[in-house]
C-alpha cells in the first residue's frame, strides 16, 4: 500500500529529527574541548560528573525527592477525584472539572508568581516543602485527566455488581476499582514524575534556601561554560531511563494483565 | 492479587510522605547565601565552613531582577544577598536590608577608597559592603574582525553585520547608546533617550539578536564575532589555548558599570554568621582567590598583591565606567517604553 | 451518573486545588486591578491602568506575532504527526516505536535547545555538512529568525501531537477504509471522508496539546529567535521582572487565559462529542507501553523555561 510507504518515510524522518539533538549531546559529552569544535575523545566530563560535581548531585537528589513525593501524593488525590467525577453527581463537580483544566492554559510564570505571593502571604518558609506543594498542584490535574480517560472505558455496572455481592465502599475501591484502572494510575504517576522533573518556571518562584532542583541547576550552569558536564549527565540519564523502562516493561505488563 | 495493587497505591503515598519528611530536618549552625551563579568558588565556601564550623547553603540567581522579584514577593529565608548598586538602593527603600554594624566588618578597610568614593547608592555603606566591581564590555574575535575602533561605534560597522549581539538588557544597551552620545547612563531626559533609541535602531540591523543567555557560547563557537557582555562569561566558554584571540575592551566613550555588594537581609536569622562570612570574604587571601577564579580585578587593595592570575582587564580600565543607579518609577517606565519600541518595533 | 459518595472521593482534589491553585490565582486576578508599586509589587489602590495599558499597539503586535507563529507551528506539527501516528498504529512493534518517540524527551528541555543551536549555527553541524558536500561556500544563516523559532517549536511539541493521534488512530477500525475503497472511493477520498472524521477527537487533542503551550512559549524565542522574535511569553516575563509591572503582567495573563478558554470552548462545541479526556493519550488499551504516551504528552505541557 503506497500510503504506508509514505507514512513510514515520514515516521523515519521524524525519528531522525527527534534524535539529532541527542547525537549532538553524545558528541559533546565525549569532546575534550568545551567550545564547539572537536578537540579529541575524552572522558573528562564524565569523570568530573561523577567525582567533582557535588552541587549537581544535590540538585539531582532534591529533584528526585520532589518528583517522587509530589507524584505519589498527586496520584493518590487525583485518582480519587477522577473516580468521584466519573461516576457520581455531586455539588462542585463542574467546578472540579473546570479547575483541573486551568493549569493547562495558564502561563506557568503566573502560576509561579501566584503561588509565591500566596506562600509569603501565609508566612510559609520557602523550601522543599513549598516546591512539593506547587508540584502536587500542577501534577494533580494531569493525573486526574489520565485516570479519568481510563475510567471512561468502564461501566458503573461493575461497581453495582460488587455492591450486590456485599462489598463495602472501601472494599469496592480497593478490590475492584483500583486494580481495574491501575494502568491509568501508573501512567498518571509517571506523567507526574516527568512533569515534576522538567519543571523550571514554577519551581523557580517557589523554591527557597537549599531547595535547588536539577532544572534550576541546569539553567544557571548552562550559561557559565560548564555545559559539557551537563551533556554527560544527560547521556547518563537517557541511558538510565531507557534501562528503567526496559526493566519496568514486565512490571507494566503484569499490571495490565490484572 | 487484587489487594496487591491497592497496597501498591498505599505504598506510593507512604513513600511520598517519607521522602518528604526525610528532606526536612538537620541541625547545626547554618548560613543561607543567595548569590550570583558561580560568583564564589566552591572551595572558598568549603574553607569557610571548615574554619567556622558552619553549614553554608548557597542558592544562585543570574540577574538582579530574578533575585529582587523573588524577595519582594516575599521570598525569604536567606541571610546574605549580593545585589548590584542600583538594586541596593531599591532594596533599601523597600526595607529589605538590615542596617549594618561596620565595626563587625573590619576588613572593609581593605576595599579601595577610590571605589567607595564613587558609590552613590549607599554612600556610607550603611547597608552594603562592596565585594566585586566590573562592567560589561565588548568582546571581539580578533581572528575574524579587524580594523575596528574600541568604541561603541563598532555596532554600526556594516562589515560585521549579522555577526554581532548586544545584551538583552535595556540598561546595558541604552546605557551604551547614552554613553556613545556623551550622556550619563542614568539619564532620564526623554529627548536624550529618544536620541539613544535612534542610535540603537541604527545598530539594530547589524545585530543578530539581543542576547543575554547564549551569546558567550556562540561567541566561543565562532558564530558571533562581536558581543557585548561580561568578560567572565566569554572567557569561561573558551578553551584556554584559544583565549589569545579574544579582544575584550571597554569602549572609549565609557560604559555602565556595576558594583556588587554584600547585604544582610532584614529578615536574616543568622546575623552573627553573616557578619563573619562577609568579613571573611573581604580578607585579602580570600578576595584574591575569588578574583583569580573570575579573572577579574579586585577592589580589595591588599588582595591585588596576592593574585596569581592576570585579570581580563585592570581596575584602572574601569575608570571610564559609570555606576548604574536606580531610575525611579517614572524613569523606569520611560526606559521600558523606549526599550519596547526597539524590541517590538512600535 | 449516580448519586453516591462522589463528593467524598473528590473532596481531597477540590480542597487541594482550591487552596493551592484557585486561591493564589484569585490574588493575581486582584493584582490586575491594582496600582503598580513604586519598586515592584503592587499598591492597594484599585485602578484599570493595567487593562488600559493592554490596549496599545505594542501588545497587539506581539499578540499577532504570537498567533502567527503558534498557528503555523501547530499546523506543521499536526501535519507531520498524522502520518507518524498512522504508521505507529499500523505497526506490530508499537511499544518500540513509542519508546523512540519519547526517549528524546527525557533530556532537559534547555539542553535540547542548546543542541539545536549547535546544529543550526553558522559554524554548526548542518553548515559543516553543506560545505563538505560542496553545496555552499559561505555559511547559511538558519538561526535567529522566525523560522528557527518555528522549527524548534515543532521539534519540542511533536510528541504531544503524535501520541494522542496515535492512540485514536489505533482504535480506528481499518476495515471501514477497505469498505470505502470497495465502494469505489479513491485512496485520498477514503482517508479524508472516512479516516479523518473518525479521528477528529485525536486531532483536536493534538491541536490543544501543541497550540496552548506554544502560545505561551518563552525560552525558544529567547534562545533561537532574532531581534524581532518576541512572543507573549517573553512580554509577560519582562513586564513581571524587568519592568516590575505586576498588574500589567497579571492582566495580560488573564486576557490570554480568557481568550484561550473561549477558543477551546468553541472548538469543543465544533468538535462535537470530543472532550479533552477522551481521544487523549491515556485512552490507549494497556500494554507494556501504556504509561508512556501519557507521560510524554504531559511532560511537554509546561514548557520549562
Amino acid at each position: 500500500m503506497k500510503r504506508s510507504i509514505f507514512s513510514k518515510a515520514v515516521f523515519a524522518g521524524t525519528i531522525v529529527f527527534l534524535f539529532l539533538p541527542l547525537a549532538v549531546l553524545v558528541f559533546y559529552s565525549f569532546n575534550e574541548s568545551k567550545s564547539g569544535s572537536w578537540g579529541g575523545f575524552s572522558l573528562r566530563w564524565y569523570l568530573k560528573l561523577f567525582t567533582d560535581s557535588p552541587d549537581l548531585w544535590r540538585a539531582f537528589g532534591n529533584s528526585a525527592i520532589i518528583a517522587l513525593g509530589s507524584a505519589a501524593v498527586a496520584t493518590a488525590i487525583g485518582t480519587l477525584g477522577a473516580i468521584g467525577v466519573n461516576w457520581y453527581r455531586f455539588r462542585l463537580r463542574s467546578y472540579l472539572r473546570t479547575v483541573t483544566f486551568l493549569p493547562m492554559i495558564l502561563p506557568e510564570i503566573i502560576i509561579g508568581v501566584s503561588l509565591l505571593v500566596f506562600f509569603s502571604g501565609l508566612g510559609i518558609r520557602l523550601g522543599l516543602f513549598t516546591v512539593f506543594v506547587a508540584h502536587v498542584s500542577f501534577n494533580l490535574p494531569f493525573v486526574f485527566l489520565l485516570v479519568l480517560a481510563r475510567l471512561e472505558e468502564f461501566d458503573f455496572s461493575i461497581i453495582e455488581a460488587a455492591r450486590d455481592l456485599g462489598a463495602t465502599e472501601a472494599q469496592t475501591l480497593a478490590r475492584v476499582i483500583l486494580p481495574m484502572i491501575m494502568p491509568g494510575i501508573v501512567s498518571g504517576f509517571l506523567t507526574a514524575v516527568t512533569l515534576s522533573l522538567e519543571d523550571f518556571v514554577i519551581t523557580f518562584f517557589v523554591t527557597g534556601p537549599g531547595a535547588t532542583t536539577l532544572p534550576l541547576y541546569v539553567y544557571s550552569a548552562i550559561r557559565f561554560g560548564i555545559s559539557p558536564v551537563i551533556n554527560a549527565l544527560s547521556v547518563v540519564m537517557i541511558l538510565g531511563t531507557v534501562a528503567l523502562t526496559w526493566s519496568m516493561r514486565n512490571f507494566l505488563k503484569y499490571i495490565a494483565a490484572k | 492479587m487484587v489487594s496487591k495493587s491497592a497496597r501498591a497505591a498505599l505504598a506510593l503515598v507512604v513513600l511520598g510522605v517519607l521522602v518528604l519528611a526525610s528532606a526536612c530536618g538537620g541541625s547545626g549552625q547554618k548560613l543561607y547565601l543567595y548569590n550570583w551563579t558561580y560568583y564564589i568558588p566552591d572551595d572558598v565556601i568549603e574553607d569557610f565552613e571548615r574554619s567556622h564550623g558552619v553549614d553554608v547553603i548557597v542558592d544562585s540567581y543570574s540577574s538582579n531582577e530574578e533575585m529582587y522579584n523573588k524577595l519582594v514577593a516575599g521570598g525569604s529565608g536567606y541571610d546574605i544577598v549580593v545585589p548590584s548598586g542600583d538594586y541596593v538602593s531599591i532594596m533599601i527603600a523597600e526595607g529589605l536590608l538590615k542596617e549594618l554594624d561596620l565595626s563587625r566588618v573590619p576588613n572593609l578597610a581593605n576595599v579601595d577608597p577610590s571605589a567607595i568614593a564613587r558609590i552613590g547608592f549607599d554612600p556610607d555603606n550603611r547597608y552594603s559592603v562592596p565585594f566585586m566591581m566590573g562592567a560589561a564590555g565588548v568582546s571581539v574575535n580578533s581572528s575574524k574582525a579587524e580594523g575596528y575602533a574600541h568604541s561603541w561605534s563598532i555596532f554600526g560597522d556594516e562589515r560585521l553585520r549579522g555577526r554581532m549581539t548586544m545584551l538583552d538588557d535595556m540598561r546595558e544597551v541604552l546605557g551604551a547608546a547614552l554613553k556613545f552620545l556623551g550622556y550619563s547612563v542614568n539619564d532620564v531626559d526623554p529627548a536624550h533617550l529618544e536620541q539613544a533609541r535612534q542610535v540603537v535602531e541604527s545598530w539594530k540591523p547589524n545585530l543578530v539578536k539581543f542576547d543575554a543567555e547564549a551569546f558567550a557560547k556562540s561567541f566561543a563557537s565562532g558564530e558571533f564575532w562581536v558581543v557585548q557582555g561580561y568578560a567572565e562569561n566569554v572567557f569561561l566558554e573558551y578553551d584556554e589555548e584559544r583565549r589569545g584571540e579574544i579582544d575584550f575592551f571597554f569602549p572609549q566613550e565609557g560604559m555602565p558599570m556595576y558594583l556588587d555588594s554584600f547585604c544582610i537581609l532584614s529578615g536574616a536569622q543568622n546575623v552573627d554568621t553573616a557578619y563573619q562570612f562577609i568579613d571573611y570574604m573581604l580578607s585579602p587571601e580570600i578576595a584574591a582567590r575569588v578574583s583569580d577564579y573570575l579573572m577579574l580585578p579586585s577592589p580589595n587593595v591588599p588582595a591585588r598583591e596576592l593574585m596569581t592570575v592576570t585579570p581580563n582587564y585592570s581596575f584602572d580600565d574601569l575608570a571610564a565606567g559609570e555606576f548604574k543607579e536606580d531610575l525611579g518609577l517614572e524613569g523606569l517606565k520611560l526606559y521600558n517604553k523606549v526599550w519596547r519600541q526597539i524590541r517590538v518595533g512600535n | 451518573m449516580k448519586q453516591g459518595p462522589g463528593g467524598l472521593y473528590a473532596a481531597p482534589s477540590i480542597l487541594w486545588l482550591s487552596v493551592f491553585f484557585v486561591a493564589p490565582l484569585l490574588i493575581i486576578v486582584a493584582y490586575s486591578f491594582l496600582t503598580q508599586g513604586q519598586r515592584g509589587g503592587v499598591e492597594w489602590k484599585p485602578t484599570l491602568d493595567a487593562y488600559k495599558a493592554i490596549a496599545n499597539p505594542t501588545f497587539l503586535t506581539v499578540t499577532v506575532n504570537t498567533i502567527v507563529v503558534a498557528l503555523g507551528a501547530t499546523l506543521v506539527t499536526i501535519l507531520i504527526a498524522l502520518p507518524c501516528g498512522y504508521h505507529m498504529a499500523r505497526s506490530k512493534r508499537q511499544n518500540l516505536l513509542l519508546l523512540l518517540v519519547i526517549i528524546p524527551f527525557w533530556t532537559n528541555f534547555l539542553i535540547r535547545i542548546y543542541a539545536w543551536i549547535a546544529i543550526l549555527g553558522n559554524e554548526g553541524f548542518l553548515n559543516d555538512l553543506l560545505r563538505f558536500l560542496g553545496l555552499t561556500d559561505e555559511p547559511l544563516r538558519f538561526l535567529y529568525n522566525r523560522w528557527a523559532v518555528g522549527l524548534v517549536l515543532v521539534y519540542t511539541y511533536l510528541p504531544y501531537a503524535i501520541l494522542p493521534l496515535f492512540s485514536t488512530i489505533d482504535k480506528f477500525d481499518f476495515s471501514l477504509l477497505e469498505a470505502a475503497r470497495d465502494l469505489g472511493a479513491t485512496k485520498l477520498k477514503a482517508i479524508t471522508r472516512v479516516l479523518l472524521p473518525n479521528i477528529r477527537g485525536g486531532v483536536f487533542t493534538a491541536f490543544l496539546f501543541t497550540f496552548i503551550p506554544i502560545f505561551g512559549a518563552y525560552a525558544v524565542p529567547l534562545l533561537v529567535g532574532g531581534t524581532e522574535s518576541y512572543m507573549l511569553g517573553n512580554l509577560i516575563a519582562d513586564e513581571l521582572t524587568k519592568s516590575r509591572n505586576w498588574p500589567l503582567a497579571a492582566a495580560i495573563s488573564l486576557v490570554i487565559t480568557l481568550v484561550t478558554t473561549v477558543g477551546v470552548m468553541l472548538l469543543l462545541r465544533a468538535g462535537g462529542t470530543a472532550t479533552l479526556g477522551s481521544g487523549g493519550a491515556g485512552t490507549k488499551e494497556p500494554e507494556e507501553g501504556a504509561a508512556l504516551p501519557a507521560q510524554s504528552v504531559a511532560s511537554a505541557e509546561g514548557e520549562p523555561a
